[in-house]
C-alpha cells in the first residue's frame, strides 16, 4: 500500500483545498467595518519633498483618514536592516533602510508618500489621485556604474556616496596563479533587472481586537514569526498579542521575505489608531514599483587557465544594483560571489563587488538570489576559455570540476550564513554525463548537421552549477497525535506553493508509520507556532522537515512508550503498525493512536512522575552548514538567425538535491524554476530610462513566458544524501532557475558557429538577439575541437 | 522623450507668430485643453484631459512659460503638467522662418514622462504625441486660414 512515505510521490494534502478554491488567500479575508487601502506613490525618481496637500482627499465622501509620514510620530522609523553583513575583513558596508512613508525625499519611482484609508478600495484610489504632491525633481543616479562616479547626485546625503558596499573576498593568491597561465580570458559581463513576478501580489490584512488587546495580520510573508516579533517591537506589544497568519500564499519566490515593507508595518498601525480592520492588496502596477526586484549586476571577469583547460584562477569585479535602499543587507552579492565558484577546483579566487544606491525600487534576493549572476560568470568564461583552447564546452567542465573524493569542501571565504563557503558533498561529473545520454550523446552533431543541411539552426547549452540551501540557523517543529487517531504538525515556517502540507506529512507519517492523509500540517501561523525563521534559500524542506522529522522521532518514542504500558508489554516488544501499537510476537494485542491519546492525558488517575501528557513533543533543527544542491543543465533550441526568435525544444535537467522526499513536487519545483529562468533568461526585463521611469509596468509590456514557452523539462534525479540532517536533504527551490542563462548563451552560440558572437548578458529578448546577430561578423577559424567526437568520449 | 518635426503655414510669419502666442488660440490647438491662460508673468495655464493607451483620460495641470523669445523668429517653451497619472517636464524650442510658401515652423522638445502614464503607457506614447500634434497642427490651420479670411478685404 503507497502510505505516502518519503521518497513517494502521494497526491498532495493541500491540493483539495486549492482545488476546490477553499484555500484561504489574504484577500479572502472580510471583516466587518473593514477599512480599504490605496496608498499615493512617487512620480519621481529622486525629488525633494516640500509637502502633500491631503485637504481636497479627505473632502471626499467616504474618506476615514489620509495619513502623511508626519501623523506617524514615533513609528516613523526606517525599516531594520534584515541581514547584517557577515564580518569580513574591511568590509564596508552603509546602511540605509525602507521608511514607511516618505518624509523629505523621495527615492524611487512608487514609494509611498501617504496612505488613503476609505471605506471600500473605489473611494481610496479616487481619493489618493485627490492628494497633490509638492515635490522637486533632483537628478538620478540609474546608471549602475555612473552613480559612483564624484559628480553623481546622491541619494542618501547623510552617508554622502551612493557607495552601499565594499567586500573583498579572496581565496589562494590569484596573483601567483596568473604569472603561471597560459591563457587568461577577460570580459564584462552584464546582467539585468527583472520582476518575481508572483501569482498573487502582496496583501495585508490586520484587526485590533480591543477587548482581548490582541492584534491579527494576515500577511503574505514568507516569515510570518519575524514579522510577528518586529510588529510587537514597533508596536510595543507582547509577541504573545500579536499573531501573524501567513495562509496560502500565490507564489513568494524572495520579495515576500520579512521585507516590513511599508504597507506591512502602515496597516497594523491604522488598525489600531482607527479601531477598524483594514486591507490593503497590492495590485499589479504597485507590485512593479513597491514589491522588491532584483537583479542587475555588472562583472568585469577574468579567468587565468593552464593550456590543458585547468583553471589556475579566477579575479572578479563587479558592481551590484541595491537600489533605493538596502535593507537585505549583502546576501545577493555575497550569494553571487560564493556561487561564482560552481562545482569547480578554483585554486585561487579574488571577488571584489561595490554594492551601489541607484534611483530604482529595491533590490532584495528573488529565486536564485544572486546565484544566476555567478553562474553565468563562470560558465561563459569556461566556454570563451573552451573556445579558444580548442576543447568543447563539455570537456572543459569535466577537468575542472570538483572531485567526488573532496568532500567535504571548503573554500576560505564567508557565505550568506556567515560560515565559510562549505560544501557538504557532492558528485558532479557524473551529473554531466546523465545529461549527455538523454541529449543523445552519440547522436546530436548528426542531428544538428542535419537540420543546418536544412537551413535550420540548432544548438545545445549544456552547464553546471551548484546551490547553496538549506541555511540555519533553524526551524521548530510541534507534532501531536490527537485523539481523533489523526497527526497534527505546526512549524513556523510560511508557505508559497512548495507543498509543506505534504513533504512535512510525509517525513512524519514515515516515522509514525501513518498514512500521509492523516497527517494534517499548519504552517505560517504565529499562533500554532511561534519560533522559526522564513522560508527562503531553499530551505523549508532541509530545516524545517528535519526539525519535523525530529518531534516525530521523540513522539515515536512516547508512543512505544505509552503503548507498552498499556498493552503490559515492554518498550522492546512493540512495535508501530498503521496507526496502531502491537506486540511484535502478538500483533491481535494492538491498540490505536486514538485510544492511546486518550491514555496519555488521562481524566483520572495520575500522570508518572517524569512524563508530560499527551503524545507531543516539539523539536527544533539547526545544520551547522547549509547543505549543497548541484545539477547540471541543458538545453536544445533552435534560432532563427534572420528574425533572432528562440525555440527551446528540449530542456534537460539532471538534479541532485539529495534524499527526495516527494519526487513529484521536486519536479515541480524544478519546472517551475526553469520557467522563472526561461523568463529570466530571454522574456522578462524591468527597463528604466535614464530619468529613472519603469517603462514596462504591465503584463502587456513586462513579457513573461507563457506555457508555450517553456518546454516539459526532462529530468533525470540523482541523490547524494547531505550528511548534515537525518534525512541526507538538500533545497530545490530555486535550481530550476539559477543556470538557466548561462544554458541559454552556449545554447545560442552552438546554433550558430559561422558567426563570431559571444553572448555577454541576460537577459536577451529576439531584439536584442537581433541585434547581437547584426553586430557579430562571421566566425574567426576556429581551433578544431580535438574532442569534438567526445561529447561522445566519456 | 524627443518630439519634433516641422510644418509650412501658408501665411506670414508675423501671422504665425501671433497665433502661437493667443492663449485662446492655443486652447483650441491643443487636443483636450479645457482651458488655458496667459497670467501676468508671462506663463500660460491651464488643465488638459488626455489619456494614453490604457491610462484613461486624467486631468493635468499645464504650466507653460516662455524664454529666450525672439519676435517673430523663435522662442523656447519651458513646459511642466502634473496629473494624477503622473508628470511631464521638459522644453521645446519652436523656429519660425519665412519661406516661399510662408512659414516654416520647426519644432523640438524634450520631455521627461514619468509616474503611471511612463510605466504603463509607454509603448504609445509616441504614437499621441504624433496624434496631438498632427491634430493640433490640423486645428492651428483652421485658425489660420480664418483669420487670414477674417483680414481680406471683402
Amino acid at each position: 500500500m503507497n502510505r505516502g512515505h518519503v521518497g513517494q510521490s502521494p497526491p498532495r494534502n493541500e491540493d483539495h483545498r486549492l482545488l476546490t478554491g477553499n484555500a484561504l488567500f489574504v484577500d479572502d479575508v472580510h471583516l466587518e467595518g473593514m477599512l480599504h487601502v490605496a496608498f499615493v506613490r512617487s512620480d519621481y525618481a529622486h525629488a525633494i519633498l516640500h509637502g502633500v496637500d491631503t485637504s481636497a482627499a479627505l473632502e471626499r465622501p467616504g474618506v476615514v483618514a489620509v495619513i502623511t509620514a508626519e501623523m506617524l510620530g514615533d513609528y516613523w522609523q526606517p525599516g531594520p536592516l534584515l541581514v547584517p553583513p557577515p564580518p569580513v575583513e574591511g568590509l564596508i558596508f552603509n546602511q540605509a533602510s525602507q521608511v514607511p512613508l516618505a518624509k523629505d525625499r523621495l527615492r524611487h519611482v512608487g514609494e509611498a508618500i501617504a496612505m488613503v484609508l476609505a471605506e471600500s478600495r473605489y473611494i481610496a484610489e479616487d481619493a489618493a489621485a485627490d492628494v497633490i504632491v509638492d515635490a522637486e525633481p533632483l537628478e538620478v543616479a540609474v546608471d549602475l556604474e555612473a552613480a559612483l562616479l564624484p559628480d553623481a547626485p546622491v541619494l542618501h546625503p547623510q552617508l554622502g556616496t551612493n557607495l552601499a558596499a565594499h567586500v573583498v573576498q579572496k581565496h589562494g593568491d590569484y596573483d601567483k596563479a596568473i604569472e603561471g597561465a597560459e591563457l587568461v580570458i577577460n570580459r564584462r559581463f552584464h546582467y539585468d533587472r527583472g520582476a518575481a513576478a508572483a501569482m498573487e501580489n502582496r496583501a495585508v490584512v490586520a484587526r485590533w481586537d480591543v477587548r482581548a488587546e490582541e492584534l491579527t495580520v494576515w500577511d503574505t510573508t514568507q516569515a510570518p514569526i519575524p514579522i510577528r516579533n518586529g510588529l510587537a517591537r514597533m508596536l510595543g506589544l507582547l509577541e504573545s498579542q500579536v499573531r501573524v497568519v501567513a495562509p496560502f500564499v500565490g507564489g513568494g519566490f524572495g520579495p515576500k521575505i520579512m521585507m516590513f515593507y511599508p504597507e506591512e508595518v502602515l496597516v497594523p498601525w491604522a488598525a489600531i489608531r482607527l479601531g477598524r480592520p483594514v486591507k490593503w492588496v497590492e495590485d499589479r502596477q504597485e507590485n512593479f514599483f513597491a514589491t522588491t526586484q532584483e537583479r542587475s549586476q555588472i562583472h568585469h571577469a577574468e579567468m587565468a587557465l593552464s593550456r590543458d583547460g585547468r583553471i589556475l584562477g579566477i579575479r572578479d569585479f563587479f558592481w551590484h544594483d541595491t537600489g533605493a535602499y538596502d535593507p537585505y543587507g549583502l546576501t545577493v552579492p555575497i550569494n553571487s560571489q560564493c556561487t561564482l565558484l560552481g562545482p569547480y577546483d578554483v585554486p585561487a579566487y579574488h571577488s571584489e563587488f561595490r554594492a551601489v544606491f541607484t534611483n530604482r525600487t529595491t533590490v532584495t534576493p528573488v529565486r536564485g538570489a544572486g546565484r544566476q549572476h555567478g553562474v553565468f560568470v563562470m560558465e561563459r568564461l569556461l566556454d570563451i576559455a573552451a573556445r579558444e583552447l580548442g576543447l568543447s564546452p563539455q570537456e572543459i567542465r569535466r577537468r575542472n570540476y570538483l572531485r567526488s573524493d573532496v568532500f567535504p569542501h571548503t573554500f576560505q571565504i564567508l557565505f550568506q550564513d556567515f560560515a565559510p563557503l562549505y560544501y557538504d558533498s557532492g558528485n558532479y561529473a557524473p551529473a554531466l554525463e546523465a545529461a549527455l545520454d538523454i541529449v543523445g550523446r552519440h547522436t546530436f552533431r548528426a542531428e544538428q548537421e542535419a537540420a543546418r543541411a536544412e537551413g535550420r539552426f540548432i544548438g545545445m547549452g549544456i552547464v553546471s552549477y551548484v546551490e547553496g540551501t538549506g541555511i540555519g540557523p533553524y526551524e521548530g517543529a510541534r507534532v501531536t497525535i490527537e485523539p481523533s487517531g489523526r497527526v497534527r504538525v505546526a512549524t513556523g515556517l510560511g508557505t508559497q506553493g512548495q507543498g509543506h502540507y505534504t513533504a512535512f506529512a510525509q517525513i512524519v507519517a514515515e516515522v509514525l508509520d501513518v498514512n500521509v492523509g492523516d497527517v494534517n500540517v499548519v504552517t505560517g501561523d504565529t499562533r500554532e507556532f511561534g519560533w522559526g525563521t522564513g522560508t527562503f534559500a531553499s530551505r523549508g524542506a532541509v530545516v524545517a522537515g528535519s526539525a519535523c522529522h525530529e518531534s516525530a522521532t521523540i513522539v515515536r518514542r512516547k508512543v512505544l512508550e505509552v503503548g507498552a504500558r498499556v498493552l503490559g508489554s515492554t518498550v522492546d516488544e512493540v512495535e508501530l503498525h498503521h496507526g496502531t501499537v502491537r506486540v511484535t510476537a502478538d500483533p491481535s494485542r494492538a491498540i490505536g493512536f486514538g485510544q492511546l491519546a486518550g491514555h496519555a492525558n488521562p481524566l483520572r488517575g495520575a500522570v508518572i512522575p517524569g512524563t508530560e501528557p499527551g503524545l507531543e513533543a516539539t523539536a527544533y533543527f539547526g545544520p551547522d552548514h547549509g547543505s549543497t544542491a548541484s545539477g547540471v543543465h541543458a538545453m536544445v533550441v533552435e534560432v532563427d538567425p534572420e528574425t533572432a526568435i528562440v525555440r527551446i525544444d528540449r530542456y534537460i535537467v539532471v538534479h541532485d538535491c539529495g534524499k527526495l522526499i516527494n519526487p513529484v513536487i521536486v519536479a515541480g519545483q524544478v519546472q517551475g524554476g526553469v520557467a522563472h529562468g526561461i523568463g529570466n533568461a530571454f522574456y522578462e526585463q524591468l527597463i528604466y530610462d535614464e530619468g529613472g521611469q519603469l517603462l514596462n509596468a504591465s503584463f502587456a509590456d513586462y513579457l513573461l513566458p507563457t506555457a508555450l514557452d517553456v518546454p516539459r523539462v526532462e529530468m533525470a534525479h540523482r541523490e547524494t544524501a547531505a550528511p548534515l540532517n537525518p534525512l541526507g536533504l538538500k533545497g530545490v527551490g530555486e535550481a530550476g532557475c539559477i543556470p538557466t542563462g548561462a544554458a541559454f548563451a552556449q545554447a545560442i552560440e552552438d546554433a550558430l558557429p559561422h558567426l563570431a558572437l559571444e553572448i555577454r548578458e541576460i537577459p536577451l529578448s529576439p531584439s536584442r538577439l537581433f541585434e547581437l546577430l547584426q553586430a557579430a561578423g562571421p566566425a574567426a577559424a576556429r581551433p578544431v575541437i580535438a574532442d569534438e567526437s567526445a561529447i561522445a568520449a566519456d | 522623450m524627443i518630439v519634433d518635426g516641422e510644418h509650412t503655414f501658408s501665411g506670414p510669419r508675423e501671422t504665425v507668430w501671433g497665433l502661437l502666442q493667443d492663449p485662446e488660440v492655443l486652447a483650441k490647438a491643443m487636443p483636450g485643453a479645457r482651458q488655458l491662460t496667459l497670467t501676468e508673468d508671462g506663463a500660460y495655464k491651464g488643465v488638459i484631459r488626455i489619456g494614453v493607451g490604457p491610462v484613461t483620460a486624467a486631468e493635468w495641470s499645464l504650466n507653460v512659460k516662455l524664454s529666450d523669445v525672439v519676435h517673430p523668429q523663435s522662442y523656447v517653451m519651458n513646459v511642466e503638467s502634473k496629473g494624477a497619472l503622473g508628470f511631464t517636464r521638459g522644453s521645446a524650442t519652436v523656429n519660425l522662418d519665412e519661406v516661399d510658401e510662408g512659414t516654416r515652423m520647426r519644432y523640438h522638445a524634450d520631455l521627461a514622462v514619468g509616474g503611471k502614464v511612463a510605466g504603463v503607457g509607454q509603448r504609445l506614447l509616441d504614437q499621441v504625441a504624433k496624434m496631438l500634434t498632427r491634430q493640433g497642427l490640423d486645428a492651428l490651420n483652421k485658425e489660420l486660414e480664418a483669420r487670414l479670411a477674417a483680414s481680406e478685404p471683402a
